[in-house]
């Protein structure tokens, strides 16, 4: 057996990074969907020819029979499912006002979303809150969902 | 449409909708880019730590099996063949010979260099045959280099060297 | 060729593995679709053929290449809806680019041990989600202390390799030029092919130089785009068709990392994995009992290079066939007849289509215009990936 190296000034490291960038485009669905939202502030949702399942956010097929759907038109209201409260950044840096993140249960379809809720303090969510979407100024908008600014109580 | 029908074409259709970069830079459909920051701290581990050091100080560090009896470098903990550690430690010299070589045109995202860049894999003498490094080749004209060439490490003077592949700065042909 | 004896290796099977439909999207430099959508539209395709629904597939196998091109981490999971995983148990494999050919080796497995009677094996590659190029991606490839610091591109490991084997067998550029523009004109006929175009050899050698001796045209192009295959028990193929495609043999290997420590004129992982193939599907003499190859083509001189390992050709003489045109579709020994990587596309794990979907496609004379002149009975894919490591092999063949 040859001895190994226990010093700890010895043994060496490499430092490195991994520096990449991308540009995700948002496929046939989703292209539709976010074009929708930005030029004339609506919804789509996505229904199965089969077994009628609605999606959403919309996607080309079901993944259950593997059919094609159809698009069809949603109010983007919804309920609150669940939420919770975020006062720390990614970084774990305190946040000058909390953030309320929420899962929303889109009216119409089966499908929710993530977003956050807005115009409205953390004590008096609950969940079974109808809210509504409030968008971006149309000229600011990007055909992402931050042209969502945040869901509203109704 | 069974398997075995001889007058049907496959694949009978190409689905799917090709976009330009002009299509991504112009907006034509929606994307969002990201851009991350992921950084690294790679351990070298025993015997590459013990490699570099060797190579601050100016010397080929390799290791021994004596069961197969390769001489082995780049140094390893272990023969990978034999699956057994290793024996010993061996000073190698800074000679070797061209095994393949490349004159390179294209950066690692591959742009255009200014000047072509030669790199070759160099068998190290005092290792076992064929055992290479790979590393560039300079102070020789590109149509001059071939396989079978004795080539010369150039090293970094000793207080440049920090204990890198890059303390040897370049091989270079052997005069005569 | 005498078999050798693979010590060790038993090959127990609960029952024969058939393939009865397959399909494929376009391969394109940039699509517009998502992973998901990609692996629907080919995995669609594949049902139609095969005559069965969603609801008759038991497991799926999804294969995919590094998380970096399509920066997403845990790929499969990403992709398992439009994959057909929801509600059955699902699988990602992944060898580099050997996953063309690992994909299908691991359905095989499914349906082989009698753990599935009907498996779904999807393969899927976004690499243009990597911007601006990909090749910004591959430099990740290398070792971080000894290779990176030196500033190397992907394609210069193909190009020590390319000169290796041109120097040991006294190969000149113009013979391995030949498979490009033989691979680009079969193209031609594929509808999904992405560079397809007629060249000539001066075409290629006064193309621009990007590693000496690797040329712009003697690379593939990197693509978008995503294959399925279907694969089922005997008795389920008997219930489809009556002239299944089987798979007779499947072999994989993977050489050290230390490739440099390597004499790389010749593909010992592609010989070891069409070692272990062979001696599955009883091939003693492949040169003589196969009727179509499909080896894989990244850089022109690779198809030469894996034939040799493929037991193909004898070491050196693979550009004398290709100059002989032995190689062509109407030759004695057609390779590559869907135009390859260098034509239709190199979407790394997608490029099933072009390899394994070829091969069925061949032997269940489905072909249409890429259909080879002759009689088909045994055909063979094989894929590679990695730095040189690794070789994955299938045999199939129309007679079981």
């Amino acid at each position: 057996m040859i001895e190994k190296i226990v010093n700890p000034k010895e043994l060496r490291h490499w430092d490195g990074k991994i520096e990449l960038y991308w540009v995700y485009t948002s496929g046939k669905a989703g292209d539709e969907f976010f074009k929708k939202l930005k030029e004339e502030d609506k919804f789509l949702a996505a229904k199965c020819k089969k077994c009628g399942k609605v999606y959403f956010p919309p996607r080309i097929y079901c993944e259950k029979d593997f059919s094609e759907t159809e698009f069809v038109e949603v109010s983007g209201e919804g309920c609150v499912r669940a939420f919770t409260v975020a006062r720390l950044d990614a970084y774990e840096k305190p946040l000058d006002n909390p953030e309320i993140y929420a899962l929303i249960d889109i009216d119409g379809t089966d499908g929710c979303l993530i977003h956050l809720l807005g115009e409205v303090e953390p004590e008096n969510v609950e969940v079974g809150m109808k809210v509504k979407p409030v968008l971006k100024p149309k000229d600011e908008r990007e055909g992402r969902i931050t042209d969502i600014l945040y869901f509203k109580p109704l | 449409m069974a398997v075995g029908k001889k007058d049907i074409e496959c694949p009978p259709y190409a689905e799917g909708t090709p976009l330009s970069d002009e299509d991504i830079k112009e907006g034509k459909v929606t994307y969002v880019e990201d851009h991350p920051d992921i950084r690294y701290s790679w351990t070298a581990g025993q015997a590459i730590s013990k490699f570099l050091n060797g190579l601050k100080e100016g010397k080929i560090l390799g290791v021994k099996c004596n069961k197969c009896g390769r001489v082995m470098v780049p140094p390893r903990m272990f023969c990978e063949l034999c699956y057994k550690p290793i024996d010993g430690w061996v000073e190698l010299k800074d000679t070797g010979t061209v095994e393949t070589f490349s004159i390179s045109y294209i950066d690692p995202d591959a742009k255009p260099l200014p000047e072509p860049v030669i790199v070759a894999v160099i068998s190290i003498d005092g290792a076992s045959p064929h055992m290479g490094i790979m590393h560039i080749l300079d102070e020789v004209k590109p149509e001059d280099v071939y396989i079978g060439m004795k080539v010369k490490a150039v090293w970094k003077g000793e207080e440049e060297r920090e204990g890198a592949i890059t303390d040897i700065k370049y091989w270079k042909p052997v005069e005569g | 060729m005498e078999v050798e004896k693979i010590s060790g290796l038993k090959f127990h099977k609960k029952q024969d593995v058939a393939i009865v439909g397959a399909g494929m999207t376009t391969f394109k430099r940039r699509l517009n679709e998502t992973g998901r959508e990609l692996s629907y539209l080919a995995i669609k395709q594949a049902l139609e053929e095969a005559g069965i629904t969603i609801d008759d597939v038991e497991m799926v196998v999804m294969g995919s290449a590094p998380d970096t091109f399509d920066g997403l981490h845990m790929k499969s999971e990403y992709l398992l809806d439009g994959s057909g995983g929801s509600d059955r148990p699902y699988m990602r494999v992944f060898v580099g680019g050997g996953t063309g050919v690992f994909a299908p080796i691991a359905g095989y497995w499914h349906v082989a041990s009698g753990l599935a009677d009907v498996c779904l094996v999807i393969t899927e590659e976004k690499m243009s989600s990597s911007y601006p190029h990909p090749q910004s991606a591959f430099k990740y490839i290398w070792d971080p202390i000894l290779d990176r610091p030196l500033s190397p591109n992907l394609i210069w490991i193909f190009a020590l390799e390319m000169r290796r084997y041109m120097h040991v067998h006294n190969i000149k550029h113009e013979d391995i030029a030949l498979v490009s523009v033989k691979n680009k004109a079969n193209a031609l006929d594929h509808p999904c092919a992405q560079v397809a175009e007629k060249i000539t050899v001066e075409d290629v050698l006064n193309s621009e130089p990007m590693a000496l001796p690797v040329r712009r045209l003697d690379v593939s192009p990197p693509s978008d785009g995503a294959a399925a295959l279907i694969m089922v028990a005997p008795h389920i193929a008997r219930q489809l068709t009556d002239n299944p495609v089987w798979v007779t043999g499947v072999g994989w290997a993977l050489d050290t990392t230390w490739w440099t420590n390597r004499d790389l004129y010749f593909p010992r992982y592609v010989a070891e994995a069409a070692k272990m193939a062979y001696r599955m599907a009883h091939i003693t003499d492949p040169r003589k009992e196969i009727d179509v190859a499909e080896p894989y083509d990244p850089f022109d001189y690779k198809e030469l290079h894996h034939m040799e390992g493929l037991g193909l050709a004898k070491k050196g003489e693979a550009p004398i066939l290709t100059r002989e045109g032995v190689t062509q579709r109407d030759g004695d020994l057609p390779t590559c007849p869907s135009g390859g990587l260098l034509g239709v596309g190199n979407p790394i794990a997608a490029t099933m289509g072009v390899k394994a979907c070829e091969i069925y496609w061949q032997l269940a004379y489905r072909a249409g215009k890429r259909q080879v002149a002759k009689e088909v009975t045994t055909g063979v894919c094989q894929a590679w990936g990695d730095l040189m490591q690794v070789g994955t092999v299938m045999v199939m063949s129309n007679k079981r």
